[in-house]
């Protein structure tokens, strides 16, 4: 089963105060660490679990300057075989954009089976993997926690609400957004990164992907983006032991985290 | 009837000694063979670079080869051991001069015929009654005492294999006197004081001459070939040792505190196919020579604080383990091999034809997992056999085999995002400054100059508890007008437990940024808060770069009187003061934090049993705050904080912010907020100035 993974490359915000530009419209990302996202990193650990357990290859896209080769070179240590970096130039692009790029993007690749994570830290409009799909015409599903290869196609668990899971069969090719928590990715060490410059990574420059202006334009403008205002809202337990654990599970029960 | 030497004598028409050169040929073709067979295995080894600093290194094989100053260290154990090494020593040339006398047709060697012939007569005697009676002490003390080091953990002790030298040993004592005692019978009395033939003539005079004379010759043939069958068994068990313990003391490790790279000789770590050790031809020839010399004595196994509390790792068992693997891959004999077997599933497997892993297998996961690099193993093992490189070799395998626990993943992402364990910015590395505004914090910038350099490391940056230390060491410094400065942001964290947890190329590029940072800065000294931070800075990092530990430096401060402590501190509680692993045993600072123990008006302290070079690890800075062992009954520190309260103090005193923060834990744990106190030195002193 070929694989190709979508990955993208994110501010690391843990602790960090966050400071808007003065512009209003962007996060100040001086001084701020970047790392793969989260979800994409579950997405490519899952893609390396399954070409170990058949044949195939793996394949990590990602769209972004040349900083963000370094994530594609992690994805190459954990055992993806080549990488492919399509440069957006000076572009700005909304996450419709994106998801045109991508499906462009990835022609001459084969594949069987796209993987693409929920959603990105940053931003978190888990939006990219579907519309993807919708391009390439791919049967796809969702926040996927679990897949199981069979002959040209997959059983997949997907996550609902209310701690509801579905299964269902879904037909190859296909494109899955899939779901922290499905596997435990493994560590890539600083010399397993450095041992993978040697894997291939080519670069696309945008233009060479003929999308018009109007394939690109931004379909979403941000207005402003501003830090919530602080308010209360924690909630003290009170009473000893056994009434707080009482109280909290009540609480729990309401929100819907537990049955 | 004349008395002829048993070599002169014929049997079956075949002069005795043409059967001594025969017996003497036979024995040294199988030794050689023997001893080629384990050279092979230690030539498959990597290579060690052990053959600088010989001044020190002889000075250390006279100390600790000759003198065995570690073997007292287990007292009546060790009393033994000397005894009996001692006399291996001094008998060798009673040996030499036996088997001359075989090989010769009965002349003695022309050095032993005159008057110190005859001093050595006496001086062998009695060293032969000694062995003797200490191989009768150490049998009857295995037997009835059974110290519990001597086991193997699966249950089958190699008790056999002791009580078989023992014996044998004993034998060769007992047939040397028997022979001499005949001969004395049967010929003029030598001259001299000869107790041991003595004791024997006074047993054989009851029989006749012939008796004497059968019992004589008996005894002579019987130590002749007791002695080569005792020489052949040696290359085969832990006996191996009698020939391999001073060469071992000799190639010892003389940078203690330090990591060994991962490949001597290797600059550039990407130009190596696989880092650690995962296969047999990745140790060292070193580490092999290690495995040849293991006495199985179990003093490290006896000292380990990771086996104390149940973890499955046991020093001992790790070298006997890879002995075995190691013995088993090359043998001595293939055709009749020797199963020198601590037991196991391993050796189980390879009889039903399968290979057991090296890594996961043989040495499990969680034993290696489990070691705290305290080092106290090193410190007891008489024959210097080295175990921290080792187990960071194989955890430098399993990082980069991604074998590691997966708590790991987040911290070392972490560090190396952000500088820290913690994932915290660098930015706010140097925020604990604000908590004293009233102390002016330099903060060097590239080209700034400072008297000292005080390298604050990641803990004490961004750890609520150990920024009071960095408050009290800055405090400090203020108070005697050190002219200092801090990194800052710039700052980087020094790499020791990244290193020791195996992952190393992580560990290089902190190296490289921090000392490209230091660069940038102009200081005479580097003072640190963490002895960790003090042994890596000094130890792993290039450059001989002038670094102390904050005891030191403020020990000399007070010693010249640029601090003058000026309150007392009155009243409870005692205080025992706990030795750092990283600042004790590692780097040998065992005075400075006492001297500034005793420089503090009003402070009572006591020692623990164990201290000094037995300190008792606290359970350590690295692998103990990410992962659980499982099978460990309590925390090292817990185990440390019973021995506080059997030393019957209120407070515990230490020097490192990890000893610390286990320490205090394990006091909040035990719910003995109220009894116990848990102090930095650095804290006690500030409190006093």
């Amino acid at each position: 089963m070929n694989i190709i993974v979508c990955v993208k490359r994110v501010p690391f915000t843990q602790e960090v105060d966050l400071e808007i530009e003065a512009g209003k419209r962007e996060v100040d990302r001086e001084s701020l660490a970047y790392v793969v996202n989260d979800w994409d990193n579950y997405a490519i650990e899952e893609a390396v679990r399954l070409k170990e357990q058949g044949e195939g290859t793996v394949t990590a896209i990602t769209l972004g300057p040349e900083e963000d080769e370094e994530v594609l070179r992690r994805c190459l240590a954990m055992g993806a075989d080549r990488a492919r970096r399509i440069d957006p130039g000076e572009r700005t692009l909304d996450g419709q954009g994106v998801a045109r790029v991508l499906a462009r993007g990835l022609a001459g690749i084969p594949f069987d089976l796209i993987l693409c994570g929920v959603q990105a830290e940053d931003d978190n409009q888990g939006m990219v993997g579907i519309m993807m799909a919708e391009h390439l015409g791919l049967a796809h599903a969702v926040v996927v926690t679990g897949i199981e290869p069979q002959e040209g196609k997959l059983i997949v668990q997907c996550e609902l609400e209310g701690g509801l899971d579905e299964r269902s069969k879904i037909k190859l090719p296909a494109l899955l957004t899939i779901q922290t928590g499905i596997n435990e990715p493994r560590y890539v060490s600083i010399m397993g990164i450095k041992k993978a410059a040697k894997k291939p990574l080519e670069v696309i420059p945008l233009a060479d992907l003929n999308l018009s202006p109007d394939d690109l334009a931004p379909q979403v403008l941000i207005e402003e983006l501003f830090l919530p205002p602080e308010t209360g809202g924690a909630e003290m337990i009170t009473g000893d032991p056994a009434q707080a654990a009482e109280k909290i599970l009540q609480i729990l029960k309401e929100k819907g985290v537990r049955a | 009837m004349t008395v002829l030497h048993p070599a002169a004598e014929r049997y079956l028409n075949i002069p005795g000694s043409l059967i001594a050169w025969i017996l003497l040929i036979l024995a040294l073709s199988v030794f050689s063979f023997s001893l080629y067979r384990r050279v092979l295995l230690l030539l498959s080894g990597q290579p060690d670079p052990r053959w600088g600093d010989w001044k020190e290194r002889v000075r250390g094989l006279l100390v600790y080869g000759i003198l065995q100053k570690r073997q007292p260290r287990y007292f009546w154990a060790g009393l033994i051991h000397l005894l009996i090494f001692w006399g291996f020593v001094v008998l060798g040339l009673r040996s030499l001069d036996l088997i001359g006398q075989g090989l010769g047709g009965g002349y003695a060697l022309p050095f032993l015929r005159g008057g110190f012939g005859v001093f050595y007569g006496s001086l062998k005697d009695l060293f032969e009654l000694t062995v003797l009676g200490a191989c009768i002490w150490a049998i009857l003390r295995r037997a009835m005492i059974r110290p519990a080091r001597y086991e193997l953990e699966n249950g089958r002790g190699h008790r056999w294999e002791a009580y078989l030298v023992l014996s044998l040993i004993g034998f060769l004592m007992l047939t040397d006197m028997f022979y001499e005692g005949g001969m004395l019978l049967l010929s003029p009395p030598a001259p001299g004081w000869l107790p041991a033939a003595g004791l024997a003539v006074s047993v054989l005079s009851s029989l006749d001459e012939t008796g004497v004379s059968n019992v004589s010759l008996l005894a002579y043939w019987a130590h002749y070939l007791a002695f080569f069958i005792f020489l052949n068994f040696l290359p085969l068990a832990k006996h191996f040792h009698i020939l391999t313990a001073l060469p071992n003391i000799y190639f010892r490790k003389l940078k203690k505190g330090s990591l060994k790279p991962v490949r001597w000789g290797v600059e550039n770590l990407e130009d190596l196919e696989s880092l650690g050790v995962g296969r047999l031809e990745d140790f060292t020839w070193k580490h092999l020579l290690d495995l040849f010399t293991c006495t199985e004595c179990g003093r490290c196994s006896d000292h380990c604080p990771a086996k104390a509390v149940g973890r499955p790792l046991s020093p001992k068992m790790i070298t006997l383990k890879l002995r075995d693997y190691v013995y088993r891959k090359v043998p001595v004999f293939s055709l009749f091999p020797w199963r020198s077997d601590s037991g196991g599933s391993e050796g189980r497997k390879e009889k039903e034809g399968s290979e057991a892993a090296l890594i996961g297998e043989v040495i499990t996961f969680a034993e290696i997992w489990s070691c705290t690099t305290c080092g106290a193993c090193e410190e007891e093992c008489p024959v210097f056999i080295e175990y921290l490189d080792k187990l960071i070799d194989m955890r430098r395998h399993l990082i980069e085999t991604a074998q590691n626990p997966k708590t790991f993943n987040p911290i070392l992402t972490q560090v190396e995002k952000t500088g820290n364990p913690f994932g915290k910015p660098p930015k706010k590395r140097a925020d604990w400054i604000k908590e004293i505004a009233e102390v002016p914090v330099r903060i060097l910038k590239e080209g700034d100059e400072a008297e000292v350099l005080y390298f604050v490391d990641s803990y004490a940056s961004y750890d609520p508890r150990v920024q009071a230390v960095a408050l009290a060491v800055v405090r400090g410094l203020s108070l005697a007008e050190v002219d200092f400065g801090i990194l800052g942001a710039r700052e980087k964290d020094s790499g020791h437990q990244v290193r020791r947890l195996g992952e190393e190329g992580l560990f290089q590029l902190l190296l490289e940024e921090n000392l490209e940072v230091l660069q940038s800065c102009r200081f005479n000294q580097i003072v640190t808060t963490d002895p960790h931070t003090f042994n890596t800075l000094k130890n792993d990092y290039p450059g001989d770069l002038p670094v102390v530990h904050y005891t030191q430096f403020f020990r000399d401060l007070l010693a010249s009187g640029r601090l003058k402590p000026k309150k007392i501190i009155d009243g409870p509680p005692i205080y025992a003061y706990h030795d750092p692993c990283y600042l004790g045993r590692h780097n040998g600072i065992y005075e400075a934090p006492r001297e500034i123990l005793d420089r503090l008006p009003g402070v009572k302290w006591v020692e623990m049993a164990r201290c000094r070079d037995r300190s008792f690890c606290c359970g350590g800075g690295d692998v103990n705050l990410w992962h659980e062992i499982e099978g460990e009954t309590m925390r090292p520190a817990a185990r440390r904080l019973e021995m506080a309260r059997e030393a019957g103090v209120g407070g515990i005193v230490t020097a490192c912010p990890f000893c610390l923060l286990n320490l205090e834990d394990a006091v909040k744990t035990a719910g003995l907020e109220k009894e116990m106190k848990v102090v930095d030195l650095m804290e006690l002193l500030v409190s006093t100035l």
